[in-house]
C-alpha cells in the first residue's frame, strides 16, 4: 500500500533527515569520532503485510527500542536492528573489548539510549518543522527472537498501519542498517498528513 | 513563572501533600533533581545533598549549570534542553557517560570515588505551558561491579570449559570445533592448512616404570615444550587424548610444518627427561605424524585427519622419535608419503 503522494514522502523523508542529522551530532559527541546516520527511504505498510522477509531483517534476533508518543496524533515509534548490529553499535560507542556474546545489562542500556537519541532527534525534528507538541514515554529496550518480536509490535499496537524508515548508521568504519517503525491507526495517519499538507502549503 | 516553593505546593491524591512529599522524596535512595525551564533547582533531594556534597539550601533557586561549572558536558545539557524543549525524555546510559556529574560514595574520602550513573531526564508538564525537568540519578556503581565479577567469572568457565585441566592445553572439545572451522575455512579461501599429531614414545612403560603422577608431569611439560616452540596466536596445541597431542597450523605449507615438527620433536627431546624402558632413546622423545592439505586438492576433513593419524602410524613404526609426512595430492585419494624427516636418532 502507498496512499503518500510523492510531496508527501519527500517532506517525510526531509523531517526525518533533519532528525537523522541531529542525531548523528548527538551520537558523534558521544563516541567522539564521526557519525552519519541518513533515512534514506520511507514507506508505508500494512502491519499485516510485515515480516522479517520483507524488512530484511535476515538474522534470528531482533532488538527494539520503543517509545510512546501522543499528541495530535498518536503512535508507537521503535528503533529495530538485528541484534549482532545493536550490539557492535554499542561496542563501537563504548570502544570496549567486550566480547559480543556478553549481553550485559549496562549494554542494553546503552542500546536504550541510542534508540532515544535518534527517536527523540526524529520526534523533535517533526515536531520543529510540523509545529506541533508530542509527549513522549521513556524507551524501552526488547530483544528477542526476530519474528515474535515483529509479532509482538504488530499485537500490542493494535495499529494497522507502519510507517518504515530506513536507517544507514556508519559509526568511523562500519556501516549498520535499521529500521525506524513508526505504527499508526489510521486516523492517526490522517493527522499526520494533514499536518503534512498544511506545511507544504506554507512553503 | 515556575518559581514553585518546594515542600508545600505538590499534592498527592489529596492526601499525602507537602511535608510528607518532601519526606518521601528524602527517603529516596537515588538522585532527584527538578529544574525550571530557565534552568534553576527546584527540588534537591538529600540523597543528591549527601553524594554532591552541596547542601540542598545551597542548590535551590540555583542555576543548575552553576552548580557544576567545570563538569557538564555538551551530551547533560543537549539532555536538559530535549526534556525543557521539546518535552521528551532522555536516558543517559552508564555505558556511554559513565560519571556525568560529579557525585562521590560514601563517605566522601580526599581521594573522592565518583559515583557510575544511570541517568533520566523526564519532562513534568506544568499546565502553565512551560514544563519542568525532573533528573533521576541511579547510583550503578554496585551492578557496574557485580557484571564485572560476572564477566570475569564467565571469561574463566569459557576457558576451563576448552582447555584441558592437566595440561593446559585445549582439550579435545575445542580441538574438534576449531578443526573444523579452520578445515572448512582452508578450503573456501585456496589455502593451506597443516595438522601435526604427536604421540609419546613408550609412554605406558614409563608410567609402569614411574608411576603416574611422574607420567602426568611428564605431559604437562611436553605440552609447555610444545607450545615455547608455536608463537603465532592461530596456532592450535590441544590434548588429543591419552599421551596423543595435536596441534592446528593454519595456513602452513608442507616445508613450514616440516621445520616445525622437527622443531617440537627436538624441544621435547631437549627436556632430557630420563626414560629408562625407552627404546628408542635414554629420555622421553615424541613419534609426529603431519598432514598438509594444498589447496585445490580433493579431501574431506575427516580423511585429513585420518591422513595425520596414518602419519603418525608410520613414524611409531619406522623407528619413533622422528617425523611422517603426508600431503593431500589433486586426485584424492591415496595421499602420497612425499617426505620423511631424518631417521631416528639414537642416542
Amino acid at each position: 500500500m502507498n496512499p503518500l503522494t510523492e510531496l508527501q514522502v519527500d517532506t517525510l523523508t526531509e523531517i526525518f533527515n533533519i532528525g537523522a542529522g541531529r542525531a548523528a551530532s548527538s551520537l558523534s559527541e558521544i563516541v567522539g569520532d564521526p557519525v552519519m546516520l541518513s533515512v534514506p527511504r520511507v514507506q508505508l505498510y500494512q502491519s499485516s503485510e510485515i515480516n522479517a522477509e520483507v524488512l530484511s531483517l535476515n538474522s534470528p534476533r531482533l532488538g527494539a527500542v520503543k517509545q510512546h508518543f501522543s499528541g495530535p496524533f498518536n503512535a508507537d515509534a521503535m528503533l529495530l536492528f538485528t541484534e549482532d548490529r545493536a550490539l557492535e553499535i554499542v561496542h563501537d560507542m563504548m570502544g570496549s573489548q567486550v566480547s559480543i556474546n556478553d549481553i550485559a545489562e549496562f549494554e542494553q542500556e546503552a542500546m536504550c539510549e541510542l534508540g532515544n537519541i535518534i527517536l527523540n532527534a526524529c520526534l523533535s525534528s517533526m515536531a520543529d518543522i510540523l509545529k506541533l507538541t508530542l509527549d513522549s514515554s521513556l524507551p524501552v529496550y526488547s530483544v528477542g527472537e526476530t519474528n515474535a518480536v515483529l509479532q509482538q509490535i504488530i499485537l500490542d499496537a493494535n495499529q494497522p498501519i507502519m510507517l518504515v524508515l530506513h536507517i544507514d548508521l556508519a559509526i568511523e568504519k562500519r556501516h549498520s542498517q535499521g529500521y525506524l517503525v513508526f505504527l499508526l491507526s489510521s486516523s492517526s495517519l490522517q493527522e499526520l498528513l494533514a499536518h503534512i499538507d498544511h506545511f507544504i502549503s506554507g512553503i | 513563572m515556575n518559581s514553585i516553593p518546594v515542600k508545600n505546593s505538590f499534592a498527592f491524591s489529596g492526601k499525602i501533600e507537602g511535608e510528607i512529599a518532601g519526606k518521601i522524596w528524602d527517603s529516596i535512595k537515588s538522585g532527584l533533581i527538578l529544574i525550571d525551564s530557565a534552568g534553576n533547582v527546584l527540588l534537591w533531594n538529600n540523597w543528591m545533598a549527601q553524594h554532591s556534597a552541596i547542601p540542598t539550601e545551597l542548590a535551590l533557586n540555583h542555576s543548575f549549570e552553576s552548580l557544576f561549572p567545570d563538569s557538564l558536558s555538551v551530551s547533560f545539557k543537549t539532555a536538559i534542553r530535549h526534556a525543557l524543549q521539546h518535552k521528551l525524555p532522555v536516558i543517559l546510559s552508564n555505558a556511554l557517560h559513565r560519571s556525568p556529574l560529579p557525585l562521590y560514595l560514601l563517605p566522601i574520602t580526599p581521594d573522592k570515588q565518583r559515583i557510575q550513573q544511570s541517568i533520566t531526564l523526564t519532562p513534568i508538564p506544568t499546565g502553565e505551558g512551560n514544563p519542568l525537568c525532573l533528573i533521576q540519578i541511579v547510583d550503578a556503581t554496585l551492578s557496574i561491579k557485580r557484571e564485572r565479577v560476572l564477566k570475569s567469572h564467565t571469561e574463566r568457565l569459557s576457558k576451563e570449559a576448552v582447555t584441558d585441566a592437566l595440561t593446559g592445553a585445549y582439550n579435545r572439545r575445542f580441538f574438534d570445533e576449531r578443526f573444523a572451522a579452520e578445515f572448512g575455512r582452508a578450503q573456501r579461501q585456496n589455502i593451506p592448512l597443516s595438522l601435526i599429531m604427536l604421540d609419546v614414545d613408550y609412554f605406558k612403560l614409563y608410567n609402569d616404570t614411574y608411576g603416574h603422577p611422574a607420567g602426568d608431569k611428564v605431559l604437562t611439560s611436553i605440552v609447555k615444550a610444545l607450545k615455547s616452540q608455536l608463537h603465532r596466536p592461530t596456532d592450535v596445541v590441544a590434548r588429543y587424548g591419552g599421551e596423543e597431542f595435536v596441534v592446528i597450523l593454519p595456513d602452513s605449507k608442507t616445508e613450514g610444518s616440516q621445520i616445525i615438527a622437527e622443531r617440537l620433536r627436538s624441544a621435547v627431546s631437549n627436556l632430557n627427561i630420563p626414560h629408562s624402558e625407552s627404546k628408542v632413546a635414554d629420555h622421553i622423545t615424541v613419534s609426529i605424524g603431519i598432514a598438509t592439505y594444498q589447496p585445490d586438492t580433493d579431501c574431506n576433513a575427516t580423511h585429513f585427519l585420518e591422513m595425520a593419524d596414518t602419519a603418525l602410524y608410520s613414524a611409531k613404526h619406522g623407528g619413533r622419535n622422528c617425523v611422517r609426512h603426508l600431503t593431500t595430492t589433486e586426485g584424492g585419494k591415496p595421499c602420497m608419503d612425499v617426505s620423511f624427516s631424518p631417521s631416528p636418532l639414537l642416542v
